[in-house]
């Protein structure tokens, strides 16, 4: 029996080429990002990026081009998003403004859902997948008064003018909130001690990002509402330490309600448990 | 065959799998970019947002650290640059006025020195 001599000279050289495939890319030219998407972003940049679009938001009010910039950062639920972000910079103590502007932008989008309106939405605002390249300019931002300059890439779709979407209602410097409902709520279903707050304006529509300041002995704590659209707008809750007494005012300014504490409750086959608060803020 | 043309052969094939490796069947993907790396598109509608929210805030400290992520040269600069793309590819007046207000609050503005308070 014959034994040819294995080639190693093959396969070395199949090693080397590797190699200096690897020295080019890696050493002699690495990889320099640059014209990237929005939704390559490290997730705080991204953060970054949603503070600035709710802050123009806020500014401006078009909900229309804070979708489509939105859109831009790739989030499978903005709204989400924006509600995870707000809690986030909330519990590392961040100024209130940029805070309740994520919350604002967020409960807009929530709204305008909720109402199924498709009018002050254009049609063509593209939800990019990571993978698409399509012009920021195109994309949305330049959509509401600003005419499209020609694609800097791909061909991307023409979108129509949009009227610039109506405010959701916020907090104002009008008449102070009034507590209208204060109940007791006893559901072994829900949390025990849930605290719920609605806060609604003078047009009895829910308010969303309105501030509420809650104290107790040793502590106070601040919240919004509209972090759970879902529950309306104009929701929030905190769970409460049973036994423990609290006062709840809203900043933007309200009467204080004191000695507010889970109420105790009986179930059905005599077993105690701590219940829920329910109280509802309104402008006269 | 000569020995060193098939080794050359073996290099070929090497070097082409990497890349096929590198392109095909593992491409890159771009992520945790950072926002000095964006688009130019990109980089100057970032600036109009910051420009719309200074328009309401009216504070320069706020709007120049929020267009210090794009990088880390002069404010003033990185909003020229969003103005010169904004003039070129024909933004609509209104917002190359947000953006010219935005440089003309920026020009007057000096940086708050080290350590100092924001």
């Amino acid at each position: 029996m014959k034994f040819e001599r294995f080639p190693w000279y093959l396969l070395l050289g199949l090693i080397a080429g590797i190699g200096l495939g690897l020295l080019y890319t890696w050493v002699i030219s690495p990889i320099r990002y640059v014209d990237t998407l929005p939704n390559t972003l490290r997730a705080d940049f991204k953060d970054q990026y949603r503070s600035a679009i709710a802050a123009a938001f806020m500014a401006s009010g078009d909900l229309a081009r804070a979708q489509s910039r939105l859109a831009l950062l790739g989030d499978p639920d903005a709204v989400q998003a924006l509600s995870a972000q707000a809690q986030r910079m909330l519990a590392a103590g961040e100024s209130v403004d940029a805070v309740q502007s994520l919350a604002l932008l967020a409960a807009a989008i929530q709204q305008q859902a909720a109402a199924g309106s498709t009018e002050s939405l254009p049609s063509s605002v593209p939800l990019l997948s990571p993978t698409e390249t399509t012009s920021a300019v195109a994309a949305g931002p330049r959509q509401t008064d600003t005419p499209l300059p020609a694609p800097l890439e791909t061909p991307t779709p023409i979108q129509t003018p949009t009227p610039r979407a109506t405010r959701t209602p916020t907090p104002t410097l009008g008449a102070p909130f009034v507590v209208v409902s204060q109940e007791a709520v006893c559901d072994p279903n829900l949390p025990a001690g849930l605290l719920q707050v609605i806060v609604k304006d003078a047009a009895n529509r829910q308010v969303a990002g309105a501030e509420i300041v809650l104290a107790w002995k040793d502590g106070e704590e601040r919240f919004f509402t509209g972090f759970k659209p879902e529950l309306g707008n104009g929701y929030a809750d905190y769970v409460m330490t049973p036994e423990i007494t609290y006062t709840l005012r809203l900043a933007e300014g309200s009467v204080s309600v004191p000695d507010l504490s889970a109420p105790p409750c009986q179930a059905s086959t005599g077993e105690q448990y701590w219940g829920s608060l329910r109280l509802i803020f309104a402008q006269p | 065959m000569p020995r060193w043309i098939r080794f050359l052969i073996a290099l070929a094939i090497g070097a082409a799998l990497g890349l096929v490796y590198g392109w095909v069947i593992d491409p890159l993907e771009y992520v945790e970019t950072t926002p000095d790396t964006l688009r130019l598109d990109y980089k100057a509608d970032y600036a109009l947002m910051v420009a719309e929210a200074f328009q309401q805030e009216g504070d320069p400290n706020l709007a120049a650290r929020r267009l210090a992520v794009l990088g880390g040269g002069p404010p003033i600069d990185i909003v020229a640059q969003a103005l010169e793309f904004a003039l070129r590819t024909g933004y609509s007046e209104s917002d190359i006025g947000l953006l010219q207000n935005l440089a003309a609050g920026l020009q007057a503005w000096s940086p708050p020195p080290e350590g100092g308070p924001p």
